[in-house]
Protein backbone atom coordinates (compact mmCIF):
# COMPACT_ATOMS: atom_id res chain seq x y z
CA UNK A 1 0.00 0.00 0.00
CA UNK A 2 1.59 3.60 -0.76
CA UNK A 3 2.33 5.84 2.18
CA UNK A 4 -0.16 8.53 1.03
CA UNK A 5 -2.96 5.96 1.31
CA UNK A 6 -1.83 4.56 4.40
CA UNK A 7 -3.46 7.42 6.58
CA UNK A 8 -6.43 7.82 4.87
CA UNK A 9 -7.04 4.33 4.84
CA UNK A 10 -9.86 2.66 7.33
CA UNK A 11 -8.69 0.02 9.65
CA UNK A 12 -10.09 -2.66 7.84
CA UNK A 13 -8.09 -2.08 4.64
CA UNK A 14 -5.32 -1.50 6.77
CA UNK A 15 -5.59 -5.25 8.57
CA UNK A 16 -5.90 -6.58 5.02
CA UNK A 17 -3.13 -5.32 3.56
CA UNK A 18 -0.87 -6.09 6.82
CA UNK A 19 -1.97 -9.81 6.31
CA UNK A 20 0.06 -9.80 3.04
CA UNK A 21 2.87 -8.96 5.16
CA UNK A 22 2.52 -4.68 4.20
CA UNK A 23 4.75 -4.12 7.22
CA UNK A 24 3.95 -0.60 6.37
CA UNK A 25 0.37 -1.12 7.02
CA UNK A 26 0.61 -2.41 10.62
CA UNK A 27 2.67 0.16 11.05
CA UNK A 28 -0.15 2.88 10.85
CA UNK A 29 -2.33 0.19 12.61
CA UNK A 30 0.27 0.77 15.27
CA UNK A 31 0.25 4.79 15.28
CA UNK A 32 -3.39 4.52 15.63
CA UNK A 33 -4.05 2.60 18.61
CA UNK A 34 -0.87 2.43 20.50
CA UNK A 35 -2.04 4.66 22.94
CA UNK A 36 -5.36 2.65 23.63
CA UNK A 37 -3.18 -0.81 24.07
CA UNK A 38 -0.75 1.01 26.37
CA UNK A 39 -3.45 2.46 28.17
CA UNK A 40 -4.94 -0.95 29.01
CA UNK A 41 -1.64 -2.26 30.12
CA UNK A 42 -0.60 0.40 32.41
CA UNK A 43 -4.27 0.47 33.61
CA UNK A 44 -3.32 -3.41 34.25
CA UNK A 45 -0.35 -2.97 35.47
CA UNK A 46 0.41 0.15 37.21
CA UNK A 47 3.88 0.78 36.23
CA UNK A 48 4.85 2.78 33.05
CA UNK A 49 8.29 0.36 32.35
CA UNK A 50 5.85 -2.58 31.71
CA UNK A 51 2.85 -1.09 30.16
CA UNK A 52 5.49 0.66 27.16
CA UNK A 53 7.06 -3.08 26.99
CA UNK A 54 3.87 -5.59 27.28
CA UNK A 55 2.17 -3.07 24.93
CA UNK A 56 5.02 -3.49 22.20
CA UNK A 57 5.27 -7.22 22.97
CA UNK A 58 1.23 -6.92 22.27
CA UNK A 59 1.95 -5.44 18.74
CA UNK A 60 4.78 -7.83 18.13
CA UNK A 61 2.60 -11.06 18.79
CA UNK A 62 -0.20 -9.05 17.16
CA UNK A 63 2.11 -9.39 13.63
CA UNK A 64 2.18 -12.64 14.61
CA UNK A 65 -1.27 -13.73 15.01
CA UNK A 66 -2.15 -11.13 12.25
CA UNK A 67 -3.41 -14.18 9.84
CA UNK A 68 -5.81 -15.39 13.00
CA UNK A 69 -7.52 -12.14 13.13
CA UNK A 70 -11.17 -13.34 11.87
CA UNK A 71 -12.58 -9.81 11.74
CA UNK A 72 -15.43 -10.75 14.18
CA UNK A 73 -14.50 -7.56 16.69
CA UNK A 74 -12.99 -4.58 15.25
CA UNK A 75 -9.09 -4.63 15.17
CA UNK A 76 -8.53 -2.45 18.64
CA UNK A 77 -10.38 -4.89 20.50
CA UNK A 78 -8.52 -7.97 19.34
CA UNK A 79 -5.88 -6.09 19.86
CA UNK A 80 -6.45 -4.99 23.56
CA UNK A 81 -7.22 -8.62 24.93
CA UNK A 82 -4.21 -9.83 22.99
CA UNK A 83 -2.33 -7.23 25.34
CA UNK A 84 -4.72 -7.88 28.55
CA UNK A 85 -4.27 -11.55 28.19
CA UNK A 86 -0.05 -10.32 28.30
CA UNK A 87 -0.54 -8.49 30.89
CA UNK A 88 -2.44 -11.35 32.55
CA UNK A 89 0.23 -13.45 32.52
CA UNK A 90 2.49 -10.86 33.46
CA UNK A 91 0.61 -10.50 36.65
CA UNK A 92 0.40 -14.04 37.50
CA UNK A 93 4.26 -14.71 37.09
CA UNK A 94 4.76 -11.46 39.40
CA UNK A 95 2.40 -13.34 42.00
CA UNK A 96 3.93 -16.62 42.17
CA UNK A 97 7.22 -15.05 43.07
CA UNK A 98 5.95 -13.40 45.98
CA UNK A 99 3.57 -14.51 48.77
CA UNK A 100 0.46 -13.34 49.20
CA UNK A 101 0.07 -10.81 52.22
CA UNK A 102 -2.57 -11.33 54.80
CA UNK A 103 -3.87 -8.18 53.39
CA UNK A 104 -4.70 -9.96 50.08
CA UNK A 105 -6.36 -13.05 51.86
CA UNK A 106 -8.54 -10.81 53.82
CA UNK A 107 -9.72 -9.44 50.32
CA UNK A 108 -10.37 -12.69 49.14
CA UNK A 109 -12.62 -13.29 51.65
CA UNK A 110 -14.42 -10.09 51.17
CA UNK A 111 -12.78 -8.05 54.30
CA UNK A 112 -14.70 -5.28 55.90
CA UNK A 113 -15.88 -3.70 52.78
CA UNK A 114 -19.42 -5.95 52.75
CA UNK A 115 -20.14 -4.61 56.15
CA UNK A 116 -19.30 -0.92 55.41
CA UNK A 117 -22.01 1.63 54.85
CA UNK A 118 -22.64 2.74 51.71
CA UNK A 119 -21.69 5.59 50.37
CA UNK A 120 -24.61 7.98 50.52
CA UNK A 121 -23.28 11.67 49.10
CA UNK A 122 -22.18 11.38 45.42
CA UNK A 123 -18.37 11.59 46.17
CA UNK A 124 -17.56 12.36 42.32
CA UNK A 125 -20.37 15.12 42.35
CA UNK A 126 -17.63 17.91 44.22
CA UNK A 127 -14.33 16.82 42.89
CA UNK A 128 -12.37 18.25 39.88
CA UNK A 129 -11.60 16.31 37.02
CA UNK A 130 -7.95 16.14 37.55
CA UNK A 131 -8.59 15.02 41.00
CA UNK A 132 -11.11 12.49 40.32
CA UNK A 133 -8.65 10.99 38.06
CA UNK A 134 -6.18 11.03 40.94
CA UNK A 135 -8.24 9.42 43.54
CA UNK A 136 -9.08 6.88 41.02
CA UNK A 137 -5.49 5.84 40.07
CA UNK A 138 -5.08 5.81 43.82
CA UNK A 139 -8.25 3.46 44.56
CA UNK A 140 -6.60 1.45 41.75
CA UNK A 141 -3.26 1.44 42.91
CA UNK A 142 -4.83 -0.10 46.32
CA UNK A 143 -6.48 -3.03 44.51
CA UNK A 144 -4.64 -6.12 44.42
CA UNK A 145 -4.14 -7.35 40.61
CA UNK A 146 -7.21 -9.69 40.66
CA UNK A 147 -9.56 -7.11 41.52
CA UNK A 148 -8.18 -4.53 39.94
CA UNK A 149 -8.05 -6.81 36.98
CA UNK A 150 -11.78 -7.57 37.27
CA UNK A 151 -12.26 -3.75 37.63
CA UNK A 152 -10.97 -2.75 34.29
CA UNK A 153 -11.99 -5.55 32.39
CA UNK A 154 -15.57 -5.08 33.53
CA UNK A 155 -15.62 -1.27 33.09
CA UNK A 156 -13.52 -0.41 30.51
CA UNK A 157 -13.61 -3.39 28.46
CA UNK A 158 -16.94 -3.76 28.81
CA UNK A 159 -16.86 -7.69 29.12
CA UNK A 160 -19.13 -10.08 31.12
CA UNK A 161 -18.94 -12.36 33.82
CA UNK A 162 -18.25 -15.16 32.19
CA UNK A 163 -15.80 -13.45 29.47
CA UNK A 164 -13.59 -12.05 32.90
CA UNK A 165 -14.24 -15.44 34.33
CA UNK A 166 -12.56 -17.31 31.22
CA UNK A 167 -9.95 -14.70 30.93
CA UNK A 168 -8.57 -14.76 34.62
CA UNK A 169 -9.26 -18.87 34.74
CA UNK A 170 -11.71 -18.33 38.03
CA UNK A 171 -15.63 -18.79 38.33
CA UNK A 172 -17.90 -16.39 38.09
CA UNK A 173 -18.79 -16.23 41.72
CA UNK A 174 -15.38 -15.05 41.77
CA UNK A 175 -15.19 -12.84 39.12
CA UNK A 176 -18.89 -11.39 40.98
CA UNK A 177 -17.05 -11.27 44.29
CA UNK A 178 -14.13 -9.80 43.22
CA UNK A 179 -15.89 -6.97 41.69
CA UNK A 180 -18.19 -5.95 44.29
CA UNK A 181 -14.99 -5.68 46.63
CA UNK A 182 -13.13 -3.93 44.30
CA UNK A 183 -16.01 -1.29 43.73
CA UNK A 184 -16.90 -1.06 47.41
CA UNK A 185 -13.58 -0.11 48.19
CA UNK A 186 -12.91 2.59 45.33
CA UNK A 187 -16.15 4.21 46.55
CA UNK A 188 -14.25 4.54 49.65
CA UNK A 189 -11.22 6.04 47.94
CA UNK A 190 -13.42 8.41 46.19
CA UNK A 191 -15.25 9.70 49.13
CA UNK A 192 -11.74 9.84 51.05
CA UNK A 193 -13.06 7.89 53.58
CA UNK A 194 -10.16 5.42 53.41
CA UNK A 195 -6.92 6.39 52.49
CA UNK A 196 -4.13 3.78 52.56
CA UNK A 197 -1.43 6.47 52.31
CA UNK B 1 -28.36 -7.39 53.45
CA UNK B 2 -26.44 -10.83 53.14
CA UNK B 3 -23.30 -11.40 50.81
CA UNK B 4 -25.65 -13.07 48.21
CA UNK B 5 -28.36 -10.27 48.37
CA UNK B 6 -25.16 -7.84 47.62
CA UNK B 7 -24.15 -9.98 44.65
CA UNK B 8 -27.40 -10.05 43.28
CA UNK B 9 -27.88 -6.03 43.30
CA UNK B 10 -24.75 -5.89 41.75
CA UNK B 11 -26.04 -8.24 39.15
CA UNK B 12 -28.52 -6.84 38.56
CA UNK B 13 -26.83 -3.27 38.03
CA UNK B 14 -24.81 -5.20 35.47
CA UNK B 15 -27.49 -6.52 33.54
CA UNK B 16 -26.20 -10.31 34.23
CA UNK B 17 -29.58 -11.10 35.73
CA UNK B 18 -32.39 -13.31 33.82
CA UNK B 19 -35.53 -11.68 33.56
CA UNK B 20 -37.54 -12.47 35.94
CA UNK B 21 -34.27 -12.24 38.60
CA UNK B 22 -33.75 -8.95 37.85
CA UNK B 23 -38.02 -8.21 38.38
CA UNK B 24 -37.57 -9.25 41.42
CA UNK B 25 -34.36 -8.18 42.50
CA UNK B 26 -35.51 -4.53 41.37
CA UNK B 27 -38.71 -4.52 43.40
CA UNK B 28 -36.82 -5.44 46.44
CA UNK B 29 -34.34 -2.83 46.12
CA UNK B 30 -37.27 -0.50 45.47
CA UNK B 31 -38.59 -1.07 49.07
CA UNK B 32 -35.32 -1.99 50.82
CA UNK B 33 -33.83 1.80 52.17
CA UNK B 34 -30.00 -0.05 52.61
CA UNK B 35 -30.45 -1.81 49.14
CA UNK B 36 -31.15 1.99 47.42
CA UNK B 37 -28.62 3.01 48.79
CA UNK B 38 -25.56 0.26 47.52
CA UNK B 39 -26.85 0.56 44.10
CA UNK B 40 -26.88 4.07 44.33
CA UNK B 41 -23.22 3.86 45.47
CA UNK B 42 -22.38 1.06 42.97
CA UNK B 43 -23.83 3.28 40.13
CA UNK B 44 -21.62 6.68 40.98
CA UNK B 45 -18.54 4.32 41.50
CA UNK B 46 -18.96 2.88 38.16
CA UNK B 47 -19.88 6.19 36.28
CA UNK B 48 -16.97 7.87 38.29
CA UNK B 49 -14.85 5.58 36.76
CA UNK B 50 -16.41 5.75 33.06
CA UNK B 51 -15.62 9.40 33.02
CA UNK B 52 -11.85 9.46 34.24
CA UNK B 53 -9.71 6.45 32.69
CA UNK B 54 -6.66 8.13 33.20
CA UNK B 55 -6.31 9.50 29.56
CA UNK B 56 -2.73 8.39 29.32
CA UNK B 57 -0.69 8.12 26.20
CA UNK B 58 2.96 6.98 24.88
CA UNK B 59 5.52 9.10 25.46
CA UNK B 60 7.72 7.77 22.98
CA UNK B 61 7.57 9.28 19.19
CA UNK B 62 6.06 7.10 16.89
CA UNK B 63 8.55 6.27 15.17
CA UNK B 64 10.96 5.48 18.10
CA UNK B 65 7.92 3.48 19.64
CA UNK B 66 7.42 1.24 16.08
CA UNK B 67 11.71 0.54 16.16
CA UNK B 68 11.82 -1.34 19.20
CA UNK B 69 8.36 -3.47 17.54
CA UNK B 70 9.89 -3.35 13.84
CA UNK B 71 13.29 -4.83 15.24
CA UNK B 72 11.59 -7.32 17.32
CA UNK B 73 9.15 -8.29 14.64
CA UNK B 74 12.71 -8.75 12.06
CA UNK B 75 14.20 -10.86 14.77
CA UNK B 76 11.64 -13.23 15.51
CA UNK B 77 11.37 -13.72 11.83
CA UNK B 78 14.69 -14.60 10.81
CA UNK B 79 15.04 -17.23 14.29
CA UNK B 80 13.78 -20.76 13.48
CA UNK B 81 10.36 -21.53 15.28
CA UNK B 82 9.26 -25.02 16.36
CA UNK B 83 5.79 -24.21 13.83
CA UNK B 84 8.15 -24.63 10.76
CA UNK B 85 8.30 -27.92 9.11
CA UNK B 86 12.04 -29.98 9.60
CA UNK B 87 13.27 -30.90 6.42
CA UNK B 88 14.25 -34.59 6.22
CA UNK B 89 17.93 -33.61 6.34
CA UNK B 90 17.74 -32.04 9.53
CA UNK B 91 16.01 -34.71 10.74
CA UNK B 92 18.77 -36.94 9.46
CA UNK B 93 21.49 -34.83 11.44
CA UNK B 94 19.49 -34.47 14.01
CA UNK B 95 19.28 -38.42 14.52
CA UNK B 96 22.93 -38.49 13.57
CA UNK B 97 24.66 -36.15 16.11
CA UNK B 98 23.72 -38.51 19.04
CA UNK B 99 24.75 -41.38 16.55
CA UNK B 100 27.94 -40.06 15.59
CA UNK B 101 28.80 -39.11 19.86
CA UNK B 102 28.63 -42.99 20.75
CA UNK B 103 30.40 -44.08 17.69
CA UNK B 104 33.59 -41.32 18.81
CA UNK B 105 32.92 -42.87 22.54
CA UNK B 106 33.03 -46.46 21.57
CA UNK B 107 36.01 -45.94 19.14
CA UNK B 108 37.44 -44.24 22.50
CA UNK B 109 37.15 -47.34 24.54
CA UNK B 110 38.11 -49.74 21.85
CA UNK B 111 41.10 -47.80 21.27
CA UNK B 112 42.32 -47.54 25.56
CA UNK B 113 40.96 -51.08 25.63
CA UNK B 114 44.01 -51.96 23.13
CA UNK B 115 46.29 -49.81 24.61
CA UNK B 116 45.52 -51.06 28.25
CA UNK B 117 45.30 -54.96 26.93
CA UNK B 118 43.39 -57.26 28.64
CA UNK B 119 45.60 -57.75 31.21
CA UNK B 120 45.57 -54.13 32.23
CA UNK B 121 48.97 -53.57 31.05
CA UNK B 122 49.95 -50.58 28.69
CA UNK B 123 50.68 -52.19 25.37
CA UNK B 124 54.07 -50.37 24.33
CA UNK B 125 57.49 -51.39 23.48
CA UNK B 126 60.19 -52.95 25.73
CA UNK B 127 62.22 -50.11 25.34
CA UNK B 128 62.11 -46.59 23.59
CA UNK B 129 64.31 -43.76 22.16
CA UNK B 130 63.09 -40.31 21.61
CA UNK B 131 64.64 -37.17 19.94
CA UNK B 132 63.37 -34.74 22.75
CA UNK B 133 65.11 -31.97 20.59
CA UNK B 134 67.72 -31.03 18.17
CA UNK B 135 70.31 -31.98 20.77
CA UNK B 136 69.03 -34.43 23.72
CA UNK B 137 68.15 -38.42 23.33
CA UNK B 138 66.53 -40.60 25.42
CA UNK B 139 66.33 -44.02 26.05
CA UNK B 140 63.08 -45.43 28.14
CA UNK B 141 63.83 -49.55 29.23
CA UNK B 142 60.06 -50.04 30.71
CA UNK B 143 61.07 -53.28 32.06
CA UNK B 144 64.04 -52.01 33.88
CA UNK B 145 62.13 -48.80 35.16
CA UNK B 146 65.10 -46.75 33.65
CA UNK B 147 65.67 -43.57 31.45
CA UNK B 148 69.14 -42.08 30.09
CA UNK B 149 69.41 -38.65 28.46
CA UNK B 150 71.91 -37.65 26.08
CA UNK B 151 73.15 -34.18 25.58
CA UNK B 152 75.89 -33.92 22.59
CA UNK B 153 76.33 -30.13 23.87
CA UNK B 154 78.20 -29.78 26.80
CA UNK B 155 75.98 -28.63 29.91
CA UNK B 156 76.01 -24.94 31.28
CA UNK B 157 78.03 -23.85 33.93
Amino acid sequence: MAETDLSSADDAALVRAAQKWDMGAFEELVARHRDKIYRRAYSMMRNEDEALDLSQEAWVKGWQRLKQFQRESSFSTWMTRIVINLCLDELRKQRRQRTGSIEELDEDSGGVERQMPAVIVNPTERLERGELRQRIDRGLDQLSYEHRTVLVLHEFEQMEYKEIAKAMDCSIGTVMSRLFYARRRLAAVLADLKDAK
Amino acid sequence: MTAEQQLKLQALLDGELPEKEARETAAWVARDAEAADLARELRQTRQALADAEPGLRVAESREFYWSRIERDIRRLEQAPTLSQPVSVLARLRRLLVPVSAVAALVVIVLATGLWVGFWGRPIRPDTEMTMADSGAFTYHDYANGTTLVWLDYPAER
